[in-house]
């Protein structure tokens, strides 16, 4: 469904390789913590588990984050989303998709898969219940014809989680 | 008490030398706070690094050295940081019981100067600013005069036309995808953040304009491959390489056109002239100016001369007569390094 929306699959610059070669390399000396790259020969798409944090709500479980890479990168930013089951999170939809500032409106060139994957676990270790969005089914439902998160014009109106 | 006296001497020493950027907070014990700029950089784009720090001795100075410590700093990481304090206090300790508050600063002066280059990667494409072991060619690097945050200048001028065209499209065409509706405001704020002339820093997202980065693009400009810009840039380079060329380049642009007018006759006589052999095809174009430089008496150079051949002189030349020859010092060493002492009599080859 969310995976792989046609309009990110144009191959990578040569200068998005060279970055991406980079940061796969530096992963691999200095992972973040709780997360786990698995090695495939696709550069352009990361396949990342994540842990829970342990003494949160999602302690003890393991989720998939699925990152696609667009031609500019890191100009543009990644398309980051859970590979469903995504966990319960008032900021995840459960197709997969984030609601998080910086993997749009707020993306830096200066940011990595690494400090990402970063953000992720603190947004979700600073969650108290686990829950979906409240408009998370209108949401889904309007993606169904397989629409990238980042096609979404998002609204970021909490900045505690 | 005598000594009392020359600690408060020593102390007004020091204030004469280092003017405002010395703030004495005490003479006596002398307790003073001293703002540091490498000397190097006398142009503030080639700028890299500041500190602020303390110095503050006790009654048992000068018998007891003074405790240094770091107030602030720019563009140093924590492990420069450390080496530049113990830089310092490694200098106090070499001065047991000498009045040593000058030399202090002093010290701290010049090792802030050696420090003055970025440290690390580039944030945006991740590989070393400057290069390790001086074999491997790097990049230009600048920095962006808003922040001090330091990139190749190939990334952020690529991360600036970047930002350009996307606030382009967006104000071209409003995405019809919206989760939530943002009302008019909303809007307008998205718009405003990011405008024409304006980009954020990748690092701490401070807004910053076309002239925070102005002074790479002659940078990027040399690395590029349009092969005839690169060469008239080397040749401007050289000329402001010599202060006083630019006096002389204006010199032989009047002698040149007096050529001009004479059908290229002027007086000659012998002499001994030293030209650059980077680029022979254009020296031996002007050989004509060589007759000039004769008339002129003086020993002079081949890239002033070929600058007063105003067709291969870039039209910028006005914007590089604001200091470039400090901005690329790899260059001009390069450059240097092939001068060669040619003898007039056997003509420009």
């Amino acid at each position: 469904m969310t995976s792989s929306s046609a309009h990110s699959r144009k191959a990578l610059s040569k200068i998005a390789c060279n970055r991406l070669q980079k940061e796969l390399v530096e992963w691999q000396v200095n992972p973040p913590a709780g997360f786990k790259h698995k090695v495939t020969d696709n550069l352009q798409r990361w396949i990342i588990e994540v842990n829970g944090a342990p003494g949160t709500i999602y302690a003890n479980e393991t989720y998939q984050l699925q990152v696609d890479f667009p031609e500019h990168y890191p100009m543009e930013a990644p398309q980051v989303i859970f590979i469903p089951p995504a966990p319960l999170h008032p900021h995840i939809y459960s197709n997969g998709h984030i609601c998080l500032d910086i993997l749009y409106d707020s993306w830096s060139p200066a940011m990595t898969v690494s400090s990402i994957c970063i953000s992720i676990l603190s947004m979700l270790s600073s969650a108290t219940v686990k829950q979906r969005p409240t408009d998370n089914d209108r949401y889904v439902k309007n993606c169904q014809n397989g629409r990238s998160p980042k096609e979404t014009r998002w609204w970021f109106h909490d900045d505690k989680v | 008490m005598a000594e009392e006296e020359e600690v408060k001497m020593e102390v007004e020493a020091v204030q004469s030398v280092y003017g405002d950027d010395c703030v004495i907070i005490e003479s006596y014990p002398p307790y003073l706070h001293l703002h540091i700029k490498p000397r190097t950089a006398d142009v503030s784009s080639q700028q890299f690094v500041e500190a602020a720090i303390g110095i503050r001795a006790s009654s048992q100075y000068p018998k007891e050295p003074p405790l240094v410590y770091l107030i602030d700093s720019k563009g140093l990481d924590e492990q420069r940081q450390t080496l530049l304090l113990s830089n310092i206090r490694d200098k106090a300790c070499e001065l047991p019981s000498c009045f040593m508050l000058v030399a202090l600063c002093e010290e701290a002066v010049e090792r802030l100067s050696a420090m003055n280059h970025p440290d690390g990667d580039c944030p945006l494409c991740l590989y070393p600013l400057v290069s390790e072991d001086d074999q491997t060619e790097r990049l230009p690097f600048m920095k962006l005069m808003s922040c001090f945050h330091c990139f190749h200048s190939e990334c952020i001028i690529r991360w600036w036309n970047w930002l350009q065209i996307e606030n382009k499209n967006n104000a071209k065409n409003v995405s019809s995808a919206t989760l939530h509706l943002r009302n008019g405001g909303d809007q307008q704020d998205r718009n405003g953040a990011v405008e024409e002339s304006m980009g954020n820093c990748p690092v701490c997202r401070k807004v910053f304009h076309a002239k925070d980065f102005e002074h790479g693009l002659d940078l990027v400009g040399s690395h590029s491959s349009q092969l005839n810009a690169e060469k008239t840039e080397i040749k401007v380079d050289e000329i402001f390489l010599h202060s006083d060329l630019e006096n002389m380049r204006q010199k032989f642009e009047a002698i040149s056109k007096l050529q001009q007018e004479n059908c290229g006759l002027i007086g000659s006589k012998s002499e001994q002239v030293v030209l650059p052999s980077i680029n022979p095809q254009n020296t031996f174009a002007s050989s004509e100016q060589t007759s000039a430089e004769e008339t002129s008496g003086q020993s002079q150079n081949g890239a002033a001369a070929n600058s007063s051949s105003s067709s291969t002189r870039p039209t910028t030349s006005k914007h590089w007569n604001s200091g470039t020859r400090r901005q690329r010092p790899q260059n001009s060493r390069k450059h240097v390094k092939q001068w060669v002492r040619k003898d007039i009599g056997g003509g420009a080859d």
